[in-house]
């Protein structure tokens, strides 16, 4: 399906990129944030969340487009 | 990231609505943001990656609501804030916890530029755990979404219910705990 291979694709770059965490030695980093950013860089996403959703969405409808957008096509088609 | 490319996607959607491939993109632009968010700020890898499934799916169930007055990164951190703001509120109904004295940071001797340098990176993420986790929960937030480079201070703000002012200058004070916090943890 395209929605798994989607997703399993994102989880394999975001595994890949977990595997550098703990190459590196001797970063500075000037302010709290952008250590909190290079943290977030290489934490890995666990795969078994997009697992998890896919099954938790596979029996619901489609999600709805959002009314607004209904509404501004339908006055500017 | 990609942002641009997952709302573009949903802009150009089908009358129909949002389609699972589209929605696939949203969770590839987004996950990982909502994930480190979630994780850090609870503090907890298991209800990290449930808040991250639950969050997507209150967003997928809720999507009719989504009105583009924000991007979807700053839609997905406000289900995401509420989501772990009632975890951690039902947490600590649990749990007496207290942070911190404010007073403790604010008068440490550490400079207001000064650099945090790591030196070993096995226990980085540890480390900046216990240091998120001395925080108030306020400043632990401010620090999360200001790392984000996708938001603005205004952004920050909407989402943390204050002005972009009141965001900075928090923020030189999150910083400042951040930094005592982070060192004794070495």
């Amino acid at each position: 399906m395209k929605r798994q291979t989607k997703l399993d694709s994102a989880e394999q770059q975001q595994h890949a990129a977990g595997q550098q965490t703990q190459q590196q030695s001797a970063l500075e980093f000037a302010a709290a944030e952008e250590l909190l950013r290079y943290d977030a860089e290489h934490t890995a996403v666990p795969g078994s969340i997009a697992q998890r959703l896919q099954e938790s969405t596979g029996s619901l409808p489609p999600p709805a487009r959002s009314w607004w957008r209904r509404l501004f096509r339908r006055g500017n088609p | 990231m990609n942002e641009p490319v997952a709302e573009q996607a949903c802009l150009d959607q089908a009358p129909s609505g949002l389609t699972p491939s589209e929605f696939a993109d949203l969770y590839t632009s987004h996950s990982r943001a909502i994930y480190y968010l979630a994780l850090r700020f609870l503090g907890d890898p298991q209800k990290a990656e449930d808040a991250t499934h639950d969050v997507f799916l209150k967003a997928f169930r809720k999507m009719d609501q989504f009105r583009g007055e924000a991007s979807w990164r700053t839609w997905l951190y406000r289900i995401a804030i509420n989501h772990c703001r009632n975890l951690q509120q039902a947490w600590h109904e649990r749990h007496l916890f207290s942070n911190a004295d404010d007073a403790v940071w604010e008068s440490a001797a550490v400079p207001d530029d000064s650099p945090l340098r790591v030196l070993e990176t096995r226990e980085l993420g540890e480390r900046i755990q216990k240091a998120l986790d001395g925080l108030p929960a306020e400043y632990r937030l401010l620090l999360l979404l200001v790392a984000d480079e996708e938001l603005s201070y205004e952004q920050v703000g909407v989402l943390t219910e204050q002005s972009a002012d009141a965001v900075r200058g928090k923020l030189h004070r999150a910083r400042k705990a951040f930094t005592v916090l982070f060192r004794k943890s070495a």
